[in-house]
């Protein structure tokens, strides 16, 4: 039989390699998260509502919530200026900014941690000077918050580089010489262009922020019921040989990761419309 | 209003875009800049924009110094190559656009801008597309949206880079005589980018011509024709056969005397110093004789008949090619045969 069309493959290799694909995925994303929410509930519902009201874990959600919503925003703000400036402006050090902002990526999170140890530790450059002066960073929220930027600042600038550099200067230009003012062009014409892109990358930097283990570790020092984020909670959980409280509370962070795609797709579905209009 | 560049130099890195170029638009007058890539042209649209800004030099618009004046501020329109309509934006949004992004006090009312936008839609023969968005629209009518989208504003000029650069032959008649229209009706002062001869000269009421960041001649399109200034302009109209000559000084007529290949034409380009020079003669510009006669030997390499003309493609010697339309060929004329072109108008200028 004929393909229909000149990219379309024979019906044996498409099925192949869908189901490869779907078998992958069910392996490696699907039933780890059913066996999740079964463990969680292995002991039944009162454990389990018993293991997530538990003053710590309450706690360390409040806490995950506390520092993703400092975090979050702050890099939407630091991700939306740099690839401003790397894809709008020429300068001189520009592929050193592009790689610098790559940095987080290919550094361990827990080097990323290790490093604010270091800055603001007893022993580090600045812990004396910030003891004498009685600031907290390490092992309180601001280590936490400044950790969790470090490991996502990348996923809203990696989103966005690429999409306006595409789309060049050529609309910005045209808003500047029709009047309008830099901030106005910037909020009637860049920010409606890139905004799926800039959703999509607060989407993901906001699941990492919330998932962050390893920095987020090593900055926290594990003070139960105080600098424990969810992840740290279900480790700790977990060592204790806790395993339906630790799947409990795991469920609830992979629940929040849930509750982050249906908002994508609801966005996407309900303005649809309006992105087929624009043609891409 | 009146456009003036003078001196006005700028370098990007280590290449020189402009070279100390000056020039004057009158009001009212329709300009065309024309040259190769990286001729300038662009450039100093966009320095007249304000998009860019000159290394020295200064710009000014009906007489007022706008060198230091941003973009925002100098009432330009500008019509972008790719159109750089917002995509997001309906087609009556793009065109508003310049009207709603006012500040306070200078704002127009919501109504008074959609009235406006609607006479522009007219204007530019678009009326029922106002809803569609710019990807649903075709070459030439983003173009028309993009040029509506200059004129909202109410510019005091209007500059366009390479107008119909994007869009097929048969549009590109046709906008071509319809922005002449739209220009002779709003009677701006207009000035477009293009390096398409047939274009500037056809479109234009004085062409630019440009090259490697300097004017070469700035003229109507009958004396830039007629009378280009240098080698290159006359090698850039297009279809002259360059031919090596000879000038000699002090003709009867007071300009130089050209010596083609034992045929003595005064010369059609501004006078030059007596020595060798390069002869441009344009296809229409030969008769052909027998071999023997004054002019250039040459073979006849094919010939093919249009109508009542015929093209030869002839070959020298030293096989240079030279091409020939001669209006009543000799019949029994055949590849191979040996024949003399004898010009019969003549462009020279100063060996390169």
């Amino acid at each position: 039989m004929k393909p229909a069309t000149a990219t379309a493959e024979p019906r044996w290799l498409r099925w192949v390699l869908t189901a490869a694909a779907l078998g992958f995925l069910a392996i490696n994303l699907a039933l780890p998260l059913a066996a999740v929410f079964i463990e969680g509930f292995r002991k039944g519902i009162a454990a389990y509502a018993a293991a997530i009201a538990e003053p710590d874990a309450i706690s360390a959600l409040k806490l995950t919530l506390i520092v993703a919503a400092i975090a979050v925003p702050l890099n939407i703000i630091i991700g939306l200026s740099a690839s401003w400036a790397i894809a709008k402006f020429d300068f001189r050090f520009k592929p050193f900014l592009v790689t610098l902002i790559d940095l987080p990526f290919s550094v361990s999170p827990v080097v990323a941690g290790l490093i604010y140890v270091l800055l603001f530790g007893m022993q580090g450059w600045l812990g004396p000077w910030l003891q004498a002066n009685d600031i907290q960073i390490l092992f309180a929220v601001p280590g936490l918050v400044l950790a969790t930027i470090f490991v996502t600042f990348p996923f809203v600038a990696r989103e966005l580089i690429p999409l306006m550099q595409e789309q060049g200067r050529d609309e910005e230009e045209a808003a500047l010489s029709l009047g309008a003012s830099g901030l106005s062009t910037f909020w009637h014409v860049t920010l409606p262009n890139i905004r799926w892109g800039l959703l999509y990358g607060v989407l993901l930097c906001n699941a990492r922020a919330m998932g962050e283990f390893g920095a987020v570790s090593v900055v926290s020092g594990h003070i139960r019921g105080k600098t424990n984020t969810l992840p740290l909670h279900i480790e700790i959980l977990y060592n204790e040989y806790n395993f339906a409280a630790a799947f409990a509370v795991a469920s609830l962070l992979a629940g929040l990761a849930l509750v982050t795609l249906l908002l994508k797709s609801l966005l996407e579905w309900r303005y649809a419309g309006q992105l087929a209009g624009r043609g891409h | 209003m009146s456009v003036s560049a003078s001196n006005v130099t700028k370098q990007f890195g280590g290449f020189t875009a402009l070279n100390g170029v000056s020039l004057e638009a009158q009001e009212g007058e329709f300009l065309a800049l024309l040259g190769p890539s990286g001729s300038g042209k662009t450039t100093l649209l966009r320095i007249l924009a304000g998009l860019e800004f000159p290394d020295s030099g200064t710009i000014s618009i009906g007489g007022e110094d706008m060198s230091n004046r941003a973009a925002r501020d100098r009432q330009v329109g500008f019509v972008f190559q790719q159109y750089a309509l917002f995509r997001h934006m309906s087609v009556a949004d793009n065109i508003g656009f310049g009207l709603t992004v006012r500040p306070g006090k200078t704002r127009p009312a919501r109504t008074e801008i959609k009235r406006r936008v609607a006479e522009l839609l007219e204007l530019v023969q678009l009326p029922h597309l106002g809803d569609r968005y710019p990807a649903q629209l075709s070459g030439g009518q983003r173009q028309r949206v993009a040029l509506a989208r200059a004129l909202a504003v109410e510019p005091r000029i209007l500059l366009l880079d390479e107008p119909f650069g994007a869009l097929d032959a048969k549009v590109r008649k046709d906008l071509r005589r319809w922005l002449r229209e739209v220009h002779d009706r709003t009677g701006l002062t207009s000035i477009f980018v293009t390096h398409d001869q047939d274009e500037a000269l056809d479109l234009a009421d004085r062409v630019v011509v440009m090259d490697h960041g300097s004017i070469e001649q700035i003229d109507t399109p009958e004396m830039l024709w007629e009378r280009p200034a240098t080698a290159f302009v006359c090698d850039f109209l297009g279809g002259a056969n360059r031919v090596a000559a000879r000038a000699i000084a002090g003709s009867t007529d007071g300009g130089d005397t050209i010596d083609v290949g034992g045929v003595r034409l005064p010369n059609r380009a501004p006078a030059m110093a007596a020595g060798s020079a390069t002869a441009f003669i344009r296809p229409h510009e030969f008769e052909i004789a027998a071999p023997g006669s004054a002019g250039i030997p040459v073979t006849l390499r094919r010939m093919l008949r249009t109508g009542a003309h015929a093209a030869l493609e002839t070959a020298t010697a030293s096989g240079t090619i030279i091409e020939a339309t001669i209006p009543a060929p000799p019949e029994g004329l055949v590849a191979g045969d040996a024949l003399v072109l004898v010009p019969t108008a003549v462009r020279a200028y100063p060996e390169a």
